[in-house]
């Protein structure tokens, strides 16, 4: 007979894992015990032993795949049991082998899993449905009137995207809808597979890579902002032969001790003086609850540039740190973040987000909110431009920048007010010692 | 023999730890011999291969999905064998959840503990050992319960003792502070056994105290305590028979610090290459209680390394049937879920039986 070996929960609660590296081939003789392929799982990388003896009849997933558990990882032909058993067996591994290949070419999940039968649905409640209609195309595809099993995050993310929970599918136990269920839920009147077919099919030369962790919460955040902020966005430019003068003196005096020091101190430091006097932009909007919090801290977060993805890590308490203090801890975290180092604790509790996109190349950019967060700060490449001064035209060292507000809670006028304190200290930096 | 004597040469406060072989196998205490017969000491080796392997099979069920997040014993055996020589059946035996060899010694069967593990209360009923409590999840409670128990049997005047273990991580909680101060002051018939192997899951022991080492502990609760080499089986062997002599005769308390190196995870659910090097594990492995005794014995003659495949074949087939017993062991009844708490079901919870019910009748479990 055949037997279907299925990726086990091997953590607690373990969801999917990631295959490293298959120890058998098609045909190869194993027994119960051997090693049959590496996994890589949110909790432990290890090797995963067949419970079976007999022939591996055939494998799925390549090197790179994520396996959900509960897919069929090897059949193995056991000898000694044939007949009616091997048969239901076998047609078992049809259904689940179609479903895998569903699955692997990225179409929405949304009517390829059978478990989720009306059966997995407790008595009605009014949680998870929609307020507003958006997607009521899709909402036609399943009774609302009844409350389907999902986690309460994914409860909650579902609410927060407009989406009804009942009409997602859910991949868990029983139908259970997941957080990633509702990631990758995409409410359309277009069938899944049109949409995944339409640019990139086998025919054309292309790569497909899974998404790294880093790029799936890169992604996860920017759409969750782009979702939630409404974005508006000024560029301005301020002229910094002051600030250039003085970097310039310090970078000098500094770099004998090995610290290395750039515009960004500066501009933080003009930014939590600023903050401090327009607190709309250092706050977060509870929408549920119908109120902004303000917060009477400043922690700016740091868009950092690695090979692996974007990284934001955090200074803390900006506004209690000396310009040298600020340079000292920017040196450690962009060496922590070159080095794969930072923890959850180095990138978390921002409250305002700062991008020197201009250190690679630009002028003006349109910066994405760092959601819930309700401004960002980008600063574009300085250069030297001609400017008028006393009526004549002179070289002027100008910094350009751009900056993204939520509208929701920031106005117009308050930004610009905003940013011409900030702008204020860049010009005429010395202003930052007398506050 | 360990005496008195020796006990006063090995003191906490000095950070002396007591060991009988090093890592060849080979004698370093002048004079030393074995309480142990011979054929005592190869039953001890094969009772610690076999708990290596039971071990390895049951990491091996986990990764196949039979089986629940499970705790590996990997390198702390030969303080498990050496406690399940020396407990008698008098004694009681108080688990953390790593100490294997010393519930098999003391008669529990090992689908019991596959069963347990396969998260079935019944593994838990421990058929054929008497004086065994459960395994204890929350930590260092445990040893409360042996205070207790010690307690108790000092009460009705038995002669017998009461082995508790704890791991490092738990030396911090307050249960364990508790528990020395109450054995010390009641004077009651404790040995308490901190296997210490350096890590409370991820927490490493120099982040866990302050402390000299784990065994100093007990000396502020005037608790007499040794620093022994966990992974030694005549060194524990050594410590434990003369403690439990101790406790029995002068009815005081005892504790062994058991200087160990988990060398699998904490849990299958750990990944332990993320908190801890390479290189810490290979001189740790130079280290390992399988290894020094069966290095011991070739040196004396006693065991020839080649019987170790054929053993591990045989023990493999055992271990398999005996999960094969678990595995054919009667489903969870849900009735046992919800009867026992009150006469008469309250509407709450037999709502919930009964959606839970529903539920199960969808997806096709246990009825």
């Amino acid at each position: 007979m055949k037997y279907m070996f299925k990726f086990p929960d091997i953590g607690e609660g373990l969801e999917e894992g990631k295959i490293l590296e298959w120890y058998v081939e098609k045909g190869q003789s194993i027994s119960s015990g051997d090693s049959l392929v590496k996994m890589e799982t949110d909790k432990v990388v290890t090797d995963i032993p067949s419970p079976k003896s007999g022939i591996i009849s055939a494998r799925y997933g390549s090197v790179g795949e994520t396996v959900h558990v509960g897919n069929v990882l090897v059949e193995i032909d056991i000898e000694g049991i044939v007949g009616e058993e091997a048969q239901s067996i076998a047609s078992e591994t049809v259904q689940k082998t179609s479903f895998e290949q569903v699955e692997e070419k990225g179409f929405g999940v949304v009517g390829t899993m059978e478990v989720a039968g009306d059966g997995a649905f407790l008595p009605a409640s009014g949680e998870g449905k929609m307020e507003n209609k958006t997607v009521s195309e899709a909402a036609a595809t399943k009774p609302t009137g009844r409350k389907v099993l999902a986690t309460p995050v994914a409860r909650a993310m579902a609410k927060d995207l407009g989406f009804d929970i009942n009409i997602i599918t859910g991949t868990g136990p029983g139908g259970r809808v997941s957080k990633k269920d509702v990631e990758s839920f995409r409410p359309s009147k277009v069938p899944a597979q049109a949409k995944a077919l339409s640019n990139a099919t086998p025919e054309h030369d292309i790569e497909i890579v899974p998404m790294s962790q880093i790029r799936k919460t890169i992604a996860k955040n920017m759409s969750r902002s782009k979702h939630n902020a409404v974005h508006m966005s000024v560029m301005d430019e301020v002229e910094v032969s002051d600030l250039v003068d003085m970097r310039a003196k310090l970078k000098l005096e500094y770099h004998d001790k090995g610290i290395s020091i750039s515009y960004l101190p500066f501009v933080i430091k003009a930014i939590a003086l600023s903050l401090k006097h327009h607190r709309s932009l250092n706050a977060e909007i509870d929408v549920e609850a119908g109120n902004i919090i303000y917060k009477n801290y400043y922690n700016i977060g740091v868009a950092v540039d690695t090979e692996n993805g974007l990284v934001v890590p955090v200074v803390k308490d900006v506004d209690k740190k000396s310009i040298l203090e600020l340079a000292i801890e920017l040196n450690a975290i962009s060496e922590k973040a070159r080095d794969r180092k930072l923890t959850l604790d180095d990138m978390k509790d921002g409250t305002f987000t700062i991008t020197s996109y201009g250190s690679i190349g630009g002028y003006f950019a349109v910066p994405v909110i760092n959601y819930p967060q309700v401004a960002i700060f980008g600063i574009g490449k300085l250069a030297q431009k001609p400017i008028v001064q006393n009526n004549e035209i002179v070289i002027g060292n100008v910094m350009p920048i751009s900056m993204s507000v939520d509208h929701r809670i920031v106005d117009g006028g308050e930004v610009a007010r905003f940013l011409n304190e900030v702008l204020s200290y860049l010009h005429d930096p010395i202003k930052m010692l007398i506050l | 023999m360990f005496n008195l004597k020796t006990l006063d040469k090995f003191k906490p406060i000095d950070d002396k730890t007591y060991q009988v072989i090093d890592n060849d196998g080979k004698v370093i205490i002048k004079d030393w011999i074995p309480d142990l017969k011979d054929e005592e000491i190869v039953q001890a080796y094969k009772d610690l291969l076999f708990e290596r392997t039971a071990d390895f099979m049951a990491v091996s069920y986990q990764r196949q999905g039979r089986m629940f997040t499970y705790p590996p014993n990997l390198g702390q055996e030969a303080i498990h064998i050496a406690s399940g020589k020396v407990i008698q059946p008098e004694d009681w035996l108080v688990p953390a959840f790593r100490e294997l060899g010393a519930w098999l010694a003391k008669g529990v069967s090992l689908w019991e503990i596959f069963l347990y593990f396969k998260g079935h209360e019944d593994g838990s009923k421990f058929l054929n050992a008497k004086r065994m409590l459960p395994i204890s999840v929350p930590i260092a409670s445990q040893l409360l319960h042996a205070v207790g128990i010690g307690y108790a049997m000092k009460y009705q005047g038995e002669k017998a003792v009461a082995f508790a273990y704890v791991g490092d991580g738990g030396t911090s909680e307050g249960d364990f502070h508790e528990a020395l101060n109450f054995a010390a002051v009641w004077d009651v018939p404790v040995v308490f056994v901190v296997q210490n192997n350096r890590f409370a899951i991820s927490v490493p022991l120099k982040m866990q105290t302050r402390s000299l080492n784990l065994a100093v502990k007990g000396v502020a609760y005037d608790v007499k305590s040794i620093a022994v080499d966990g992974n030694d089986f005549f060194a524990m062997h050594d410590v434990l028979s003369f403690a439990r002599e101790f406790v029995l005769k002068e009815n005081k308390p005892f504790l062994i610090e058991a200087k160990t190196y988990r060398q699998g995870a904490h849990t299958t659910s750990d990944d332990p290459t993320r908190y801890r090097t390479k290189d810490e594990e290979d001189e740790w492995a130079l280290k390992d209680p399988l290894k020094r005794l069966q290095s011991y014995l070739i040196s004396k003659k006693l065991w020839d390394p080649s019987e170790d495949e054929k053993l591990i074949a045989q023990y493999k087939k055992k271990i398999d049937s005996e999960f094969e017993k678990a595995e054919a062991y009667p489903e969870y009844k849900l009735d046992d879920v919800f009867d026992y708490m009150y006469e008469n079901l309250p509407d709450e919870l037999k709502r919930q039986k009964n959606n839970y019910q529903n539920y199960l009748n969808h997806v096709g479990g246990v009825k």
